[in-house]
């Protein structure tokens, strides 16, 4: 499955359909965990909800004001761990990172990023939420802002 | 939060983008004159729910269907207005929303008795040939991206200039969003007429309230003034990019308007 996974290097028919109609975009009522993934220099984030049973995800959605490739991205990300394990969403996440890396301009891989640093931080919210920390989301710094220079 | 905004904010939307995906440049038109009464009226119930101690926010669940014909397109919004009629307040606001809303009904009845309005419709085909220029897959690719990009943001600039207008007790800051939200609906007409064209119509993805509740409006002014710069080389790029003179002067027009809401934003210093 992970293989087959078409990612917006060009507009083809799969592409469209995530701009047109992004999957799981919006927010949950009562999500299990919350994760913000922001880069400041921008002021783009990405929200990402979990709502988990066990170690099964059972809904995801995810919210931006950032760019189209973060909004595909997502959708592309959501769409593929919903009803999977988190262990699965990691191992998705690794498996996009490496598969982004050398299909998109160093621009559109931060923008990618800041969907998966989303789903972290909501990880990160979960596991302080265990620890007994009253935390309402958890918000990740992006390390580097999508606002880079491109190369000619 | 306040459904009855929720269903004006969504019977906006489908007004408006009911004039997007209609060709014909008289119900076009008539239905985009509809739209920025709604709009008006959103205004107004806001400013009452706050006068009242309320609050609102720009959650939506709607979808926009992907209709092939005219009439399918004036039934669906028909629905949706009639839908509205029962849930409007009891205040002179209401009724002028109903009044309004009576004449739209009237108006979509008039459309539907006339057998040659029923169209075929477009917007949704995802054909993408831009029908006034031959554009190759990298110029077609490159005004698809813009589209929605600009699309969202022009959505995202009146909800949010709209929200803070609402809620500033200074006139000079009143005026300035008010000349931001008039720019940004002609913007998002432009662009949402052309997605149309390409066959591309979709709705703007919803607003987070981390997006349009500003908590500190020096560094939303800086970072819009920033977006506004951004959006302006987009444009310049774009125009390049394309290299079709008619789309070129259209981007450029844009891009030197894009200018101009820079000076206004400073205004918010």
């Amino acid at each position: 499955m992970l293989e087959n996974v078409k990612m917006p290097e060009g507009i083809n028919k799969d592409v469209m359909e995530h701009l047109m109609y992004p999957k799981n975009y919006g927010k949950l009522e009562e999500p299990t965990c919350v994760g913000v993934a922001m880069d400041e220099k921008t002021g783009e984030y990405v929200i990402f909800y979990t709502l988990l049973e066990g170690n099964v995800i059972k809904d995801v959605k995810f919210a931006t004001n950032g760019c189209q490739d973060t909004v595909v991205v997502g959708s592309m990300y959501t769409d593929m761990i919903k009803g999977e394990t988190t262990e699965y969403a990691n191992k998705a996440l690794g498996l996009i990172a490496k598969k982004l890396g050398s299909d998109m301009t160093r621009q559109q891989e931060i923008c990618a990023e800041m969907v998966l640093n989303g789903f972290v931080a909501s990880m990160m919210n979960l596991k302080n939420i265990q620890n007994g920390k009253n935390e309402e989301m958890h918000v990740l710094k992006m390390k580097e802002s999508c606002e880079v220079e491109e190369e000619k | 939060m306040n459904k009855t905004y929720q269903k004006k904010h969504e019977l906006w939307l489908h007004i408006l983008f009911a004039s997007f995906a209609i060709n014909d440049e008289t119900i076009k038109s008539k239905l985009y004159d509809f739209s920025q009464i709604a709009f008006r009226h959103m205004k107004w119930l806001g400013s009452d729910l706050l006068n009242d101690g309320e609050n609102y926010n720009y959650d939506r669940s709607m979808l926009l269907m992907k209709q092939e014909n005219v009439f399918d397109v004036v039934n669906a919004l028909k629905s949706e207005v009639e839908a509205m009629q029962s849930i409007y307040p009891n205040t002179p606001f209401g009724e002028r929303a109903k009044t309004d809303d009576a004449y739209l009904l009237e108006y979509l009845r008039q459309v539907l008795e006339n057998e040659n309005n029923n169209k075929e419709v477009t917007a949704f085909n995802m054909q993408r040939k831009w029908p006034e220029a031959d554009l190759d897959a990298a110029q077609t690719d490159a005004l698809t991206l813009f589209l929605f990009e600009e699309s969202y943001k022009e959505y995202e600039l009146i909800l949010v200039y709209a929200y803070m207008q609402a809620r500033t007790d200074k006139t000079l800051h009143f005026d300035v969003f008010q000349d931001l939200i008039d720019e940004s609906h002609f913007h998002l007409k432009s662009f949402g007429n052309m997605m149309a064209k390409l066959g591309i119509l979709a709705l703007p993805r919803e607003l987070h309230e981390m997006t349009y509740v500003v908590k500190d409006l020096e560094k939303f002014v800086k970072d819009g003034i920033a977006e506004e710069e951004a959006a302006k080389e987009m444009c310049k790029e774009l125009s390049e990019a394309i290299n079709e003179p008619k789309l070129s002067r259209f981007f450029d027009f844009i891009n030197y308007q894009e200018s101009y809401h820079i000076e206004l934003m400073k205004k918010l210093l």
